[in-house]
């Protein structure tokens, strides 16, 4: 039997954890930006007072994308 | 390295610059140059807490240097113009003069380095070593401490790696997005996307700013918040069963 190429598999793995750790940020951040955008529609003057926030709590999502990165540049250059 | 350089040069040329000829009424480039400096400090006073004006100088320069550096890896002719060398298994690599500064970690980790090192100093300045050690190592309800402190260790450091791979990874995705538009549709298409990458320049440099500043602020409230957390958690012993681990303070925002 064939010794299977772990080399493709680390890029396999690499794909599969940034594609599927972004889902979840992806549609976390869509919502943040719905509500954020509900609320500057409801009320235009608060639009100043929402930025800051706002940015911080994408940033904060988006970590766990940023976390899923980070798996899968070690799984490329690290692993093996 | 050579962006970073470049972003640090052209910051100093202008604060010389603005040392030398600025007035007090303005002129244009003067203006350019001072308004997202006073628009951020209006943003640090805004959130910052009581002492906002110790640190609002670092979180300035953080978001000027990122802003700049970002900037400076969109012109033309960064990372692209350079000499070719021999790989590892000979074929051939492309070493370019200038690359955008935060597409490569050892940058963005520096960056963050020097912001964990604030949040950590503020941190002590504002509660002592000993308070911070007794926020950072014993928990809330003393029985919860085997299980959160190493939490709270982990979220400590885990602010470290989020906020370097956040900017690293932008800016290097941002790079490789534009190269593969270009090899998709090399005419007009590539347009939108640089303009996309500078929207993301800016809120990346902004985002980098805004986070040192929450972490200084929270590492300034944490003793404060312990404070209303005791007297709170003395109410609650004394009257119905403890429900500390969702009334306490978050440990830290990752």
């Amino acid at each position: 039997m064939e010794e299977p190429n772990t080399v493709e598999f680390q890029l396999l793995a690499a794909g599969l954890a940034i594609g599927l750790g972004t889902i979840g940020p992806g549609i976390g951040i869509g919502i943040g930006f719905s509500r954020a955008m509900e609320a500057i529609g409801r009320n235009p003057e608060a639009s100043g007072t929402l930025f800051v926030p706002y940015i911080l709590g994408l940033a904060l999502t988006e970590a766990m994308a940023i976390y899923a990165l980070v798996i899968g540049l070690i799984l490329i250059f690290a692993v093996g | 390295m050579v962006g970073a350089l470049m972003a640090s040069f052209l910051l100093l040329a202008a604060t010389v610059w603005l040392a030398r000829r600025g007035t007090l009424v303005p002129s244009r480039f003067q203006a350019l140059v001072e308004f997202p400096i006073e628009w951020l400090a209006g943003i640090v006073r805004g959130t910052g807490g009581k002492r906002w004006a110790e640190f609002a100088g670092l979180v300035i320069a953080i978001f000027l240097f990122v802003l700049v550096a970002n900037f400076i890896g969109l012109l033309p002719g960064v990372g692209v113009v350079g000499i070719t060398v021999e790989g590892e298994h000979g074929e051939e690599l492309l070493v370019p003069f200038v690359r955008a500064a935060a597409a490569d970690l050892n940058f963005t980790l520096g960056l963050a380095l020097i912001a964990f090192v604030a949040f950590i100093a503020w941190g002590i300045r504002a509660n002592g070593v000993g308070g911070y050690l007794k926020e950072l190592l014993i928990a809330e309800p003393a029985y919860m401490t085997p299980l959160l402190t190493p939490i709270h260790i982990i979220s400590e450091l885990s602010r470290l790696i989020s906020l370097s791979m956040r900017l690293f990874g932008n800016v290097f995705a941002g790079e490789v997005l534009l190269a593969v538009i270009l090899a998709l549709v090399p005419l007009f298409v590539p347009v939108v996307f640089l303009g996309l990458e500078a929207i993301f320049g800016f809120v990346q440099a902004l985002v980098f700013a805004l986070l040192t500043m929450t972490y200084i602020t929270l590492a300034i409230a944490e003793h404060r918040q312990h404070g209303e957390g005791d007297a709170h958690s003395g109410d609650t012993h004394a009257g119905h069963e403890p429900e500390e681990p969702e009334a306490q303070p978050a440990p830290g925002m990752a």
